[in-house]
């Protein structure tokens, strides 16, 4: 295996080329369990038949845990939306579309997205009040078993030369409520400072999945609050603004 | 030294809280209501004492509010709450109504789970605790992290000076450190839950699967009118909204302002201190008080000042509440939204149509079932009210009056209970759409002792008897009543012969105009009835005057309805009813129009006085018994000489039916002292009477007047008790098979006097009065009454059927359906049919012995075949 070509560096990863295999090398900080779930819920989305590249192998490669996948050649969806500005439009339809079409899909065997946020809600910096106040958003949002992807942005997205979309990187995949799902998409195009395309996105999928936006929006402090648990400075602000609401106490 | 309480922080430290407060629970559901009222009393004050440290607590714990207004609310959950209850009773006997045999008993629910907001925390804490001990409930609290210390210290203060008073320990608990999962699994574990909260909070009540008083969140609109006072109206929206910083769930949310006065309106607000937020304000405000679609937690119950100050905008510290005069009540605009806060949305309207558009919209997005107001003039606009309220969704609609005080009770009106927990109906996803009180605490169980129905006896205002009465009785139409026209039903046999001749003569005689309606024809049909009453609406007679046998008599009762009242459908006056005076469908007034004589020809059906008439369907056949005390002649008149030449056929015919009116009457669950006399009567005028009229009539005077009477007597008798099984029967055997009616009953009494004689019948009729099936014992009483002998009951019912038996025999009347000619197959083949019918027929109800279905085809067979 050659580790020579460097395809991406996302935090504490290194991401490599080699051939028709990408090689995915995580950081010594990296829990094992986490690597290891990673490779599993990627199985199990691969099961789904929905477009994804298929898991090769887990191996550790000079102590540090790695996930060799098929490697999927093109450009991401970020990456043509950047060069293509004129096509922003086409491709956010194309966006919304992908999603929805993971959202159909179910996957009995992930966690669920419920817990998840309740874990996460746990473990913010929030005080107890705010704390309780979402923990109680969160228990009376609908139960679903909806496939989510967890981390659905247009960088997790590879679009081949022949312009056939995969979807990559299932670290964060869940089955729960598809609103949820949509909110934190919201959260992360904010995050990167494009509210406008946020703005367009949430009425786009709003519109093609039928949902209220307001359905969609209850969701937002939850997603906010656990986004929060990262700890990456630069968001606190907006994030902890957006997760301190109330519904009526 | 303060009482150690033990702490209330885990799954098991709460399980052991709850079994504390079951515990005490069970102890207080027996205390009296003397005790219990002692009780609520010493809580009521020490609470009320505490007012102001409580309401200090609060703001300092939740940074919200206004103390002064805090301590308003305290002093209200206290003062009110023991006011409005103090001489409710709650434990024990309620209510006792010894006429209606009704007696309500109240029993506590168990232990009540209460969630508390941070809006209210002492005030609501106060509020529930005093409920629950006005109920004999235990509470246990959840309070909200935010406000739990001063949650607790209220709850504590009510707990101490109740027990000090008599209650006992731990009746009320409370969680340390509140927690979703406690919260869950106190709502979970109570016997009901007290849930003031979010939406959140109140779903969670009600999936819990526990009962739950649930309420939720207000987004009231005030619309100003035109006719309103527009002073009142602004200042009392000022108070209402800077009532404790805006947290009453009730405030006002949003002001919709006609458009005529809205400068008005707006320079009222200005000037009583309100701000009105310009350009990049209003941005800025909305910006920060709505956060995607939520509310900003930072800004409940805030001063206005700070609010504007954490949007950026600068105020003086005086302002009172910042206005956004805005257009859209969609969610996507901020100011649309509950605010719990000094921040008012402002409206204009052009027609009052669109203020209630506007109203109807902000409800349904936020505040479904809560509140809602209006201004107005209330002496001259009294239809606005009536239109608002019908149109608005909300569970509260207050007019003219701060929606805040308003809105929870006894401050701004004075029924309205005061409560601190507003229900908000199925809207709400609520179980109670009333403001929550002492009545939804307790468990009301009704002792309901047995009584009989009230019965009556009606009969004709007049019944004119004795040979030769005829014209006598007629004499009245003229000297007493003054009519002036006179319609005769009767049919062609007996016109033909001469038998209208003396009335019409009578008539002439007294210039009393009339007309002859003779073509009654016998089983009169629907068509026959509704020419009849044709000729009577060209007629418009004032009298009506029936001759005949059943048939014309019944004919004649139709023709009246139909005359009377041709707008009513005939299919709802047919209608089966269980009970004559419970029946869904209310008869006509009779006797607007017409006078209505029944002459009976005939010595049988009794119709001259009972409210029955039988009409057939020609077109399908099926008959139609009606039936209604308004059909009733007003005036009988039984005449002999009228019934002088009747035939033998008829003659036996009749005089069986009268008999068979006479024993289903008698055995009728519904059979009363009144109708016991005439049913023995006329049974022993049949017996005594029929055989002569049958062999010799034309010359049996007396026997005739006899028979006359006793079918008439019998009819009073059925026309109260009504009749039974036999006559169910013979309605379908008649009908099916052609056979006249008083045979067809005839052929069947014997076999249904067997039938409701049986001591173990499956099942009996459903009336209170009949206690147990005692008809074989009825039965003997007729046969004593006949002096047919018998040393028991046994012996004296067979006596009785062999009797009837020799009767039958005696008049001619054949042993069985089947030498009547009646094919075995044609019967056997709409057996089934007849036997579902006789089972549905309107008689049936009466029956001492409710039949099953396959009981009657076994009655019909056995007098098919005579065996």
């Amino acid at each position: 295996m050659k580790l020579d070509n460097i395809i991406a560096t996302p935090a504490k990863k290194v991401v490599y080329r080699d051939g028709d295999q990408a090689i995915k090398v995580f950081d010594e900080s990296y829990k094992k369990s986490d690597v290891l779930n990673e490779a599993l819920n990627t199985a199990r989305v691969e099961e789904t038949g929905l477009n994804i590249p298929q898991l090769i192998d887990v191996q550790q490669i000079d102590g540090k845990w790695a996930i060799i996948t098929e490697y999927i050649p093109g450009k991401t969806l970020a990456q043509l939306m950047e060069e293509n500005p004129e096509k922003e439009d086409e491709y956010l339809e194309m966006f919304v579309d992908l999603q929805l079409e993971v959202q159909k899909h179910t996957c009995p065997m992930l966690n669920m997205l419920t817990e998840k946020m309740h874990r996460k809600i746990n473990e913010t910096k929030l005080d107890a009040t705010m704390r309780y106040e979402l923990h109680a958003r969160l228990a009376s949002m609908h139960v679903h078993k909806k496939l989510c992807h967890g981390d659905f942005n247009p960088s997790n997205i590879i679009i081949t030369p022949e312009g056939k979309p995969y979807i990559i990187d299932w670290a964060h995949a869940t089955q729960g409520n598809a609103s949820a799902d949509a909110a934190r998409t919201y959260l992360l195009f904010n995050l990167e400072g494009k509210e406008a395309l946020a703005r367009k996105y949430l009425k786009l999928f709003c519109l093609k999945s039928d949902t209220a936006k307001q359905y969609v929006q209850k969701w937002i402090p939850i997603v906010a609050a656990s986004q929060s648990v990262k700890g990456k400075p630069e968001e606190q602000e907006l994030l902890m603004s957006w997760a301190s609401v109330v519904e009526y106490y | 030294m303060a009482k150690e309480y033990q702490i209330v922080d885990s799954v098991e430290s709460f399980a052991a809280a709850l079994n504390r407060v079951r515990a005490a629970q069970k102890k207080f559901a027996t205390y009296t209501q003397e005790q219990v009222d002692a009780i609520f009393r010493a809580a009521a004050l020490a609470a009320n004492n505490a007012r102001i440290p409580l309401a200090k607590m609060a703001v300092a714990e939740t940074g919200m509010g206004l103390v002064e207004d805090k301590v308003i609310k305290n002093h209200y959950a206290a003062e009110y709450i023991y006011n409005a209850y103090k001489d409710t009773k709650t434990c024990g006997v309620l209510e006792r109504d010894e006429a209606a045999g009704i007696m309500r008993v109240a029993d506590p629910i168990g232990v009540v789970a209460a969630v508390i907001p941070t809006t209210n925390p002492t005030s609501t804490a106060i509020f529930k605790c005093l409920l629950c001990l006005k109920t004999r409930n235990g509470i246990i609290i959840s309070p909200h992290p935010r406000a739990k210390k001063s949650t607790i210290e209220a709850a504590k203060i009510v707990l101490e000076a109740a027990v000090a008073a008599g209650a006992p320990e731990d009746i009320i608990a409370w969680v340390d450190v509140p927690s979703l999962e406690l919260t869950n699994m106190a709502m979970k574990e109570a016997d009901t839950i007290l849930a003031t909260g979010g939406p959140g909070m109140v779903k969670a009540a009600y999936s819990s699967g526990k009962p739950a008083l649930g309420v939720g969140a207000g987004n009231t609109p005030a619309i100003i009118d035109e006719s309103a006072d527009i002073k009142v109206a602004v200042n009392s929206i000022i108070h209402s909204k800077t009532f404790d910083y805006g947290m009453i769930c009730a405030s006002e949310q949003s002001c919709i302002v006609m458009d005529s006065i809205y400068d008005e309106v707006k320079a009222e607000f200005a000037a009583r201190g309100c701000y009105f937020l310009e350009g990049e304000e209003l941005d800025k405000v909305r910006r920060t008080i709505i956060i995607n679609g939520a509310l900003n937690a930072k800004i409940v119950g805030q001063p206005a000042w700070k609010i504007a100050e954490l949007s950026g905008v600068t105020v003086p510290h005086t302002v009172k509440v910042l206005i956004g005069e805005v257009e859209s009540v969609d969610l996507s605009e901020e100011f649309a939204h509950e605010k719990l806060s000094p921040v008012l949305a402002m409206y204009r309207a052009k027609s009052m149509d669109e203020a209630f558009d506007k109203a109807d919209q902000l409800i349904a997005d936020g505040g479904y079932g809560h509140t809602s107001s209006i201004y107005l003039n209330a002496v001259t606009r009294k239809d606005l009210i009536d239109a608002f309220a019908a149109r608005m969704k909300t569970c509260r609609i207050l007019v003219n009056t701060p929606a805040a005080q308003g809105g929870i009770g006894d401050i701004y009106n004075f029924v309205l209970k005061p409560s601190l927990t507003l229900g908000c109906g199925s809207w709400g996803g609520n179980s109670v759409s009333e403001n929550v009180g002492v009545k939804h605490l307790i468990n009301v169980k009704t002792v309901a002792m047995r009584r009989e129905n009230m019965l009556w006896f009606r009969a004709p205002q007049k019944v004119y008897l004795k040979k030769g009465c005829l014209t006598v009785a007629l004499d009245e139409l003229k000297n007493v009543m003054g009519k002036k026209k006179c319609f005769i039903v009767t049919d062609a046999f007996l016109y033909n012969n001469g038998y209208t001749k003396p009335v019409t003569d009578k008539l002439d005689e007294m210039g009393i105009v009339h007309t002859t309606f003779f073509d009654v024809a016998p089983d009169p049909s629907l068509a026959c009835a509704k020419e009849g009453a044709k000729a009577m609406a060209a007629f418009q007679p004032d009298c009506i005057l029936a001759l005949g046998g059943g048939s014309a008599m019944d004919a004649a009762k139709i023709m009246w309805v139909m005359y009377e009242h041709p707008e009513v459908d005939f299919m709802d006056m047919a209608m089966r009813f269980m009970d004559i005076r419970k029946r869904v469908y209310t008869f006509p007034k009779m006797g607007e129009k017409a006078y209505f004589i029944a002459v009976p020809t005939s010595a049988g059906t009794g119709s001259e006085v009972t409210p029955f008439a039988v009409i057939t369907d020609e077109q399908t056949g099926v008959k139609y018994p009606l039936a209604d005390y308004e059909l009733m002649p007003n005036m009988a008149i039984v005449d002999a000489d009228l019934m002088m030449s009747a035939p033998k056929g008829l003659t036996s015919a009749s005089g069986i039916d009268a008999l068979t009116h006479a024993l289903e009457a008698y055995a009728s669950i519904m059979a009363t002292d009144f109708t016991d006399g005439l049913a023995l009567k006329a049974t022993k005028l049949v017996f005594d009477y029929l055989p002569a009229c049958y062999d010799n009539g034309m010359n049996e005077p007396v026997a005739r007047e006899k028979m006359g009477n006793a079918a008439t007597i019998a009819g009073m008798a059925f026309a109260n008790a009504f009749l039974g099984v036999c006559h169910s029967m013979a309605h379908k055997l008649g009908a099916f098979h052609h056979l006249p009616h008083g045979v067809a009953n005839a052929l069947l009494i014997e076999e249904v006097i067997r039938f409701n004689s049986e001591e173990v019948p499956p099942k009996m009729g459903t009336f209170p009065q009949y206690a147990y099936p005692h008809t074989k014992a009825r039965y003997a009483e007729v046969a004593d009454y006949l002096n047919l002998g018998g040393a028991n009951d046994d012996e004296k019912v067979e006596n009785l059927i062999k009797a009837v038996g020799e009767l039958k025999a005696r008049v001619g009347i054949k042993k069985s359906i089947r030498e009547y000619g009646i094919d075995e197959e044609t019967f056997l083949a709409s057996l089934d049919e007849m036997v579902e019918q006789a089972f549905d027929d309107q008689c049936t109800g009466a029956n001492p012995r409710y039949p099953l279905m396959s009981e009657i085809k076994d009655m019909y067979l056995k007098c098919y075949y005579g065996e």
